[in-house]
């Protein structure tokens, strides 16, 4: 087993100011909760300002500090979403949230990985954990990784910082014998156990954990009690060591959160493409694709707004996305103030090879140009503006069609079975929404002038079983100036009616 | 020495580049060169009207291009004159693209004449902004073989006309342009107007304006003699 511990010392930071667009805007930032700063960027860092201090003593040594309030839920939705992240390189992944504040320090969120099953496939450790690290810095998220042969020992090493030095260069996973020299050189203080044990261990004078690991172990255990034994064994991986089992949810979800709202549309565009680029990289690693994006604007209390972009056949370039989520941005005017930005993939089907849209040179087909023209024209004009027609098995000629679902349009080919055959009389390439009424006088019909009758009857008489009867005599008729019409007489109420235009 | 050279090599250049911009400028489409009439014979979309066919220089629609159909009154056969072109399209897996037209396109009619009802888009763009949006993508995505549109509110500008018809050019689609008699004197960047009107019986076509060729031509197409058969009296 080779355990991966990632912590995210700076996760109550940056879950709230991860969706600015520039690195760092150099204005001192705070994370306070309780009355205590638990994080700081590095330029309120600068001024002297660290974790545990109050939020008094802070504002009194940087005047313009900027004093966020700290969200834990959007600090663990963001570890979820790192889960995932770390999904995509190995099925073993477990997250452990942040721990209780304690004197003004708490146990950073980390994230377990296990590796030893991936690392063939990411082409051995050295670029799997240069991935790793380009891929949080791309996240913009503050790490530190330790290896080890169990979670206890690489969460212990992650804080060791010779350790991380020596892991910048690690080519290959470490042997037994290094552990144990890691893990005996490492100082009591980085136990993961509560500062009154910490402080027992060195009023003992146990300052590394050799000394530790010298004592035999009853006694150690009568001194700091049962757990702590169990504790040792673990990271000595004389015992098992358990850590919860990560499930990745069957949908997508990310959000971004504003700490100064944005009023434009266009502002909005450069944190759509990062939730973008992050959803693309999840659906290409679990082989998966998203039929609908749903974005969500969140105006704080002044509720929210949903969009939702979608998209007829899978589509895993992030470019191609934007520009559909651009088209529906511009549509919206912001009336309010967004405070964040949420991305939610509902229905995620798996990829399958044959569906994929690019091939090997990035060529197009006709029919895959089609499906981007669609999906562009629906962003833009809605659903509602856009159809199709079909043929329908009906008598009466206004049901001998309906309006399809451009839906129809994707299926690409015919579909098999039964097929409906139109009618084999002249129909009319025009139909009028409702049959327009013609006037009669003295045996003549008038319609924009007077119109004479060509053909015909052709008697249509449906639905006689049912309350309302349709008994009609078409015609085909000319008007004056030459247009052709399809007409009919209505038998019940002997009046006439334009259905359709030979146009 | 070197000097000399350099000027000899430049001037090659220099012709070289000139050679390029003229082939260039000889490439579009209306440029009509004597030489390249053998050619450009069989450039057009085959219409289904050989009487028609005749008279387009391409023997056909002009392909890339925008078609201005001049009409006022519907009913004439403005429709079944593209319907041929129309069905040979859809077969060969291209869309057709129809913005806002006037009635519902008749499903059973448009299958009868042998267009493939899931090749048929229809939009119904809100405002002119959107309506030429959707014109000028749906020219350009290279997918769509025809685009036909009808000139709902005020004439679009000259410059929206330009641009249509650059569309068309890039995306190769033909444009057919629906507009009212009215805009027949405005100039157009059309390659093909048609004025289309009826004589009482027959289709009447007036050729206004044709790229690389003779315009001014009268032209009379028959209706379908199924829908003019006149039926004998009953009694």
């Amino acid at each position: 087993m080779l355990w991966l511990c990632i912590q995210f010392p700076r996760l109550p930071l940056q879950a709230l100011t991860r969706a600015q667009a520039g690195p760092d805007d150099g204005r001192p930032r705070a994370v306070a909760e309780q009355q205590l700063i638990v994080d700081a960027n590095p330029a309120a860092g600068r001024r002297g300002i660290d974790c545990a201090l109050t939020i008094a003593t802070a504002c009194a040594l940087c005047a313009d500090l900027e004093l966020l309030t700290r969200d834990t839920e959007r600090e663990s939705q963001l570890l979820q979403e790192l889960a995932q992240w770390g999904y995509s390189f190995t099925p073993v992944v477990s997250p452990m949230a942040a721990g209780p504040v304690e004197n003004g320090e708490s146990r950073a969120a980390c994230l377990y990985l296990e590796l030893s099953g991936c690392l063939r496939a990411s082409g051995g450790l050295q670029p799997l954990l240069q991935q790793l690290q380009r891929e949080l810095e791309q996240m913009q998220i503050t790490a530190e990784m330790g290896l080890g042969h169990s979670p206890s020992a690489a969460h212990m090493l992650s804080q060791l910082s010779e350790h991380r030095q020596w892991l910048q260069e690690a080519k290959s996973p470490p042997t037994g014998q290094q552990w144990r020299q890691w893990i005996s050189f490492t100082p009591s203080k980085l136990l993961d156990c509560d500062h009154k044990t910490i402080a027992k261990l060195y009023a003992c004078g146990i300052k590394r954990v050799s000394q530790l690991l010298a004592i035999p172990l009853s006694e150690v255990g009568s001194r700091f009690g049962r757990g702590f034994v169990d504790y040792l064994a673990r990271l000595n991986g004389s015992r098992h060591d358990p850590v919860a089992s990560y499930q990745p949810p069957p949908q997508f979800h990310s959000e971004l959160f504003f700490p100064s709202p944005l009023d434009n549309s266009e502002q909005l565009l450069f944190p759509a493409g990062r939730l973008v680029r992050e959803l693309c990289q999840q659906l290409q690693r679990r082989q998966l694709y998203a039929q609908q994006l749903r974005w969500k604007l969140d105006f704080g209390q002044k509720g929210c707004k949903v969009v939702s972009v979608e998209v007829s056949r899978p589509l895993l370039d992030p470019q191609r996305l934007i520009a559909l989520t651009k088209l529906q941005l511009e549509r919206i005017k912001l009336e309010q103030e967004v405070q964040a930005l949420h991305l939610t993939c509902d229905q995620l089907q798996p990829l399958e090879a044959s569906a994929l849209d690019d091939d090997l040179f990035g060529e197009s087909t006709n029919l895959q140009r089609s499906h981007q023209l669609l999906d562009k024209l629906k962003a833009r004009l809605g659903h509602e503006a856009m159809s199709g027609v079909t043929l329908r098995e009906s008598h009466l000629p206004e049901q001998a069609w309906q309006s399809a679902d451009t839906l129809i349009l994707h299926s690409g080919r015919r579909q098999n079975g039964h097929q409906v055959k139109p009618v084999n009389a002249p129909r009319p390439s025009w139909l009028l929404q409702r049959p327009d009424p013609i006037k009669a006088r003295n045996n003549k019909l008038y319609y924009r002038g007077e119109i004479n009758l060509l053909q015909g009857p052709e008697r249509i008489d449906g639905y006689w079983w049912q309350h309302h009867r349709h008994a009609r005599d078409y015609y085909i008729a000319r008007g004056e100036e030459g247009s052709l019409y399809w007409v009919y007489q209505d038998l019940t109420s002997e009046e006439w009616y334009l259905q359709g235009i030979y146009a | 020495m070197s000097n000399a050279e350099n000027l000899f090599q430049n001037k090659q250049l220099d012709q070289q580049a000139r050679q390029q911009r003229l082939s260039q400028v000889l490439r579009r489409p209306d440029i009509w060169q004597a030489a390249n009439e053998q050619q450009r014979t069989r450039h057009g979309i085959a219409s289904g009207y050989p009487g028609l066919d005749a008279l387009l220089t391409g023997h056909g629609w002009p392909r890339g291009a925008t078609t201005e159909l001049l009409v006022d009154q519907s009913g004439i056969g403005e429709l079944s004159l593209l319907l041929p072109a129309l069905a040979d399209m859809t077969q060969r897996e291209q869309m057709v693209v129809l913005i806002n037209p006037p009635f519902i396109p008749y499903a059973p009619a448009l299958a009868a004449a042998g267009v493939r009802l899931e090749k048929l888009l229809i939009l119904h763009p809100r405002g002119q902004r959107d309506q030429l949006w959707a014109m000028e993508q749906t020219l350009q995505s290279g997918c769509c073989g025809a685009l036909l549109s009808w000139q709902a509110g005020p004439p679009p500008a000259d410059k929206d006309l330009r641009r249509l018809q650059v569309a068309a050019r890039d995306g190769n689609a033909v444009h057919f342009h629906f507009r009212p008699s009215s805009s027949a004197a405005s100039p157009s960047p059309a390659a093909l107007r048609l004025q289309l009107a009826s004589d009482g019986e027959q289709l009447v076509l007036q050729l206004h304006k044709q790229l690389g060729g003779s315009a001014g031509q009268r032209l009379h197409l028959a209706r379908n003699s199924d829908l003019t058969r006149r039926d004998r009296p009953l009694h």
